[in-house]
């Protein structure tokens, strides 16, 4: 019950949206799904394992029936998902520094948003619409998303030396060695715990 | 953005003061009447930022509390409450956090730490000895006067000398003290490679609130600060660490593994920082050591990692790197502008020239003090993030290899390529070689808020 899991932090949030805004944002969301170059800077933030916005409107919310009172909601959700490493403050700090404009688009038509940045509005923004955390199960809490993308190379550089390494001469071993060093060289960090949160 | 009010910030916090000796004295507090007469005769004393138009002083003089040092002047609860809840705590509370545990743990620490006793820290720096106890001597006069305040205890530190003349290096042979940031307003010959990068690949000056209370920051924003504005402007944060060093095990474990390592061991010990011992950029220099680029203030700082992202001619987890990554993170050196530290501090104990018997055991080391707006945003998160964990660098759990907290089970990785002088190495079963001996966190005000403190006129509103 926590939204922390090792290095892993899971953050929910919730906003409402005028139903006629919720249109504008579906023709953003179909624009930077299928252009790829506008989702770079949120790909090259390494700490962050994933994160998408839903749009959950009004009439779709789940009625299952039983004597459950039927709302008639006003406004439609937006919905943010993601997953990072590091600090919840090192998250919003990155974001708020180099992806203002972005995430200014898809919540700009959020109600009462109030744009990201200055940074501390919008920390108390997202306190305010952040929903914790209930169940959250993460395969491996002591590795980040570098740490992952890293033993995916480890991993791959090995097989393929394993699989030279019988037909090597002594000579030609040496040299494949090297190569695979030279390969990984940059993916060798520790898996661990994580540091104490503050 | 005009020129600060020099004459209202503390000198240490504006400038290096390049002076080669210094006393750092720890005070204690036993009377707030007194400790608030002893400060209203110490203004004179404490040296501005204003510029020394006639040359360096024999001396100067500066003054930063602890927050029991603060509560001790019996300053308002809602000004005292006001503060960062980082310094309220004090460095010591905050050991787990900045993973000072296993031998860095406060119960390892000097004495004087031990019973939350140092209410503050006063610094003097001065061209000679004679010139530091010269001062020295003055404001221990002023503490008898006035009865303000009883001295614990004081650390003495000195440049290393070569011949005589005093040398920027540290006991470990390295040239220090490059790059601190440059800041808006704060006079300096600035050199590149100092601020923040651009765009254009130029580099500009920080936001004064970064480094100063009551300024924009990077943010855009007036850094979190106590209460009234008129306390808290102009003055600063600062982290004081002693910082031991394990010499003798630095030489051997620099030696042991050299004689493994194709490049050599001034390569190697090189490959550890980022710089050659010089102060040579690795990533300019990959090969040797260039004296031209030391001395020259137009290249010695001005580098970046952008076409090295594998490491092979810094390592991705040398020192420099590490402290200061500037654009290897991408996004232009974005993502750290507001991660910058402002650093002070000398050498203290007996410099051992290279080649004679050192020992582990000798008080020998570095004092360490950083400035800056955000203990917790700026100090805590480069030491936590960037020197005890290595994720945003993608090294996993590795330490930073100079001054992380290792037990004998670190790993630095040397990344190199296929030529035999820059082989790719690994160094395992790193040792401490820095441990830390002690320190706090200080609140280093403007010469305003220490006369509205002597005169017990803080008004929190």
């Amino acid at each position: 019950m926590s939204n922390i899991n090792g290095k892993v932090y899971a953050m929910n949030a919730i906003t409402p949206m005028k139903p006629w805004k919720t249109w504008v944002v579906r023709a953003i969301f179909f624009t930077l799904g299928h252009v790829k170059s506008l989702q770079q800077d949120l790909i090259n933030l390494s700490f962050i394992e994933f994160a998408r916005w839903v749009v959950v409107p009004r009439q779709r919310f789940p009625y299952l029936g039983n004597g459950q009172v039927k709302e008639d909601l006003k406004y439609d959700y937006l919905l943010f998902f993601s997953n990072f490493n590091g600090t919840w403050n090192q998250y919003i700090d990155a974001f708020s520094a180099v992806l203002s404009n972005g995430l200014n688009l898809v919540w700009r038509w959020s109600e009462k948003f109030p744009g990201s940045v200055p940074v501390t509005l919008f920390k108390e923004y997202i306190a305010r619409v952040q929903f914790d955390t209930d169940y959250y199960f993460t395969a491996y809490p002591h590795a980040t998303a570098n740490d992952l993308k890293s033993a995916h190379i480890v991993q791959a550089s090995l097989d393929s030396l394993v699989q030279r390494a019988p037909n090597c001469t002594p000579e030609e071993f040496r040299s494949a060695y090297l190569n695979f060093v030279i390969q990984v060289q940059a993916h060798l960090g520790d898996t661990g715990e994580a540091p104490v949160i503050f | 953005m005009s020129k600060l009010n020099e004459t209202d910030i503390q000198g240490f916090v504006l400038r290096g003061y390049n002076l080669p000796f210094a006393r750092y004295l720890f005070l204690h507090f036993e009377d707030s009447a007194r400790a608030r007469a002893l400060v209203g005769r110490l203004l004179p004393v404490i040296t501005t930022g204003q510029r020394w138009d006639h040359g360096k002083p024999q001396s100067t003089a500066n003054i930063a509390f602890t927050h029991r040092g603060l509560a001790a002047f019996d300053l308002p609860e809602a000004t005292l409450l006001s503060f960062p809840v980082e310094f309220l705590q004090g460095m010591k509370d905050r050991a787990a956090i900045l993973g000072d545990t296993g031998i860095n743990a406060p119960e390892h620490w000097d004495k004087l730490w031990l019973d939350n006793h140092v209410h503050a820290w006063l610094g003097i720096n001065g061209q000679s000895p004679e010139a530091v106890d010269a001062r020295c001597s003055q404001i221990q006069a002023l503490m008898q006067e006035t009865g303000g305040a009883m001295q614990l205890a004081w650390q003495d530190a000195a440049a290393i000398m070569d011949d005589g003349k005093p040398t920027s290096r540290e006991h470990f042979g390295y040239t220090d003290g490059f790059g601190n940031p440059d800041y808006l307003g704060v006079e300096r010959s600035t050199q590149p490679g100092q601020g923040k990068l651009m765009p254009d690949g130029t580099w500009a000056p920080l936001a004064t609130g970064e480094l100063l209370l009551g300024y924009a920051d990077e943010a855009g924003e007036l850094p979190v600060a106590p209460v009234p504005h008129i306390l808290a402007c102009n003055g600063t944060f600062m982290v004081y660490r002693k910082l031991h060093q394990n010499l003798a095990t630095f030489r051997a474990y620099l030696e042991e593994r050299s004689a493994q390592y194709g490049g050599g061991m001034e390569k190697l010990a090189a490959k550890f920082i980022g710089r050659w011992r010089d102060g040579t950029p690795v990533e300019l220099s990959p090969d040797w050591p260039d004296p031209a680029i030391v001395q020259d203030p137009n290249r010695n700082t001005n580098f970046t990692y952008g076409a090295d992202p594998q490491g092979t001619r810094c390592p991705i987890g040398a020192h420099v790197r590490r402290v200061h990554p500037r654009d290897a993170f991408g996004f232009n050196g974005r993502l750290i502008d507001r991660r910058r530290i402002t650093r002070r501090g000398l050498p203290y104990g007996r410099p051992v020239p290279e080649g004679e018997p050192a020992s582990d055991a000798e008080d020998r080391g570095i004092v360490f003090m950083a400035l800056n707006a955000s203990l917790s945003r700026q100090f805590e998160f480069v030491q936590q993030q960037w020197i005890e964990y290595g994720n945003d660098a993608h090294q996993g759990n590795d330490k930073d290899m100079l001054i992380g907290n290792h037990r004998g089970h670190g790993k630095f990785v040397v990344q190199g390529d296929l030529s035999a002088t820059n082989p790719p190495f690994l160094c395992t079963h790193l040792p401490n070689f820095v441990e830390l001996r002690g320190g706090d966190y200080f609140f280093l005000p403007s010469i305003t808020a220490l006369g509205m403190i002597a005169m017990g006129l803080v008004d929190p509103r």
